[in-house]
């Protein structure tokens, strides 16, 4: 499977309208290109300067490619994205391309409602794979600690670099290198995480850099209520 | 199939957005794989907003998937959408599909 994420600074004048049109149409995708699933949308709540965050996954390459040529892609979705398109609504972020995402045996992220929580990383580029898998089950394992983690999968942020067919990468590394999703059943559950006791709320707060020789460099969150579609057609089934 | 671009500008920013179509749009465009067909301009002397329809060909969906690509690597087109942003004050896109023409009598 792959997993993705398109995440969006809107342009300061966006109207209202086209703002919720754009939330409308990530969140009913899957409705018009069945290849697209568990299509949710959410506003971000993190200090981070974007606003809107869609998350979605597909079966397989194949099906992220026949995204890709469907028309409803090129003339609903990017009708609100493409630089050069008049109807744009968004801008550049700052927290580099606005697309990550990875690949997954099972849809370990599925979660029917509840607080998603999208932690970026830049891990060294240096780090032995030993480290970088450590860091993977340090990570997924976090749920032990904290029952109301319903979702932990740490992957690395294949979806940035290979967005045109999935598998390929079409341009550099990106700016994170790998993503930690997290799920949590309510706001108050995340709040209690962050202020709890658990292994990795404790090397959260005192900074990601001070931990196992600073394999991650730096780091970025974004959190948000998540908006699922209702239609049986967006495999929340 | 066909692209259109139709956009809303103050009229003295016209000749502005033409040129930039002509120059950094359509040297972006066609080398991403896009055909030029048509610029037009609605009338400068009735003291509106003038709209300028800006129309680029191609095969279908597929080829516009590659265009998208190689538009999206070039970094001239993140200057051609942010220079045309500034000129413009709306604006809408559409993709257009031919259809059959009328059967002859």
């Amino acid at each position: 499977m792959l997993r993705r994420f398109e995440v969006y600074a809107l342009r300061p004048d966006a109207p209202v309208e086209q703002v919720r049109d754009l939330e409308a149409a990530c969140r009913r995708c899957g409705r018009f290109i069945p290849e697209v699933l568990d299509c949710a949308v959410g506003t971000n709540l993190s200090d981070a300067p974007v606003q809107l965050v869609w998350e979605h996954a597909y079966a397989s390459p194949e099906a992220y490619r026949r995204y890709m040529v469907h028309p409803y892609h090129a003339v609903v979705l990017d009708r609100y994205l493409l630089p050069d398109s008049p109807e744009r609504i968004v801008i550049d972020g700052p927290l580099g391309a606005g697309l990550y995402g990875y690949a997954c045996d099972t849809p370990s992220y599925r979660m029917r409602d509840g607080v998603r929580r999208i932690v970026l990383l830049r891990v060294d580029t240096g780090a032995a794979e030993t480290d970088v898998a450590r860091l993977r089950t340090t990570l997924e394992q976090a749920r032990e600690e904290v029952p109301d983690m319903v979702v932990s999968v740490m992957a690395a942020n294949t979806m940035g670099a290979a967005w045109f067919d999935g598998v390929t990468p079409v341009m550099g590394p990106p700016r994170w290198t790998h993503l930690w999703e997290q799920g949590f059943s309510t706001l108050d559950a995340l709040d209690a995480y962050r202020g709890g006791d658990s292994t990795m709320a404790a090397i959260e707060r005192a900074g990601w850099d001070r931990w196992n020789d600073g394999v991650v460099k730096r780091s970025a969150e974004l959190f948000y209520e998540v908006s699922a579609d209702v239609a049986p057609a967006d495999g929340l089934g | 199939m066909h692209l259109v671009d139709t956009v809303e500008v103050e009229p003295d920013q016209v000749e502005g957005y033409l040129d930039l179509v002509r120059t950094l749009g359509a040297a972006v465009m066609t080398e991403a794989g896009a055909t030029f067909v048509s610029a037009a301009t609605t009338s400068g002397e009735v003291g509106e907003h003038i709209h300028i329809q800006v129309v680029w060909a191609f095969d279908d969906f597929v080829h516009w998937n590659e265009i998208r690509k190689n538009m999206v690597l070039d970094p001239r087109y993140h200057q051609y959408g942010g220079a045309a942003a500034s000129l413009r004050v709306g604006g809408t896109r559409r993709f257009f599909m031919p259809t059959p023409p009328p059967s002859s009598p």
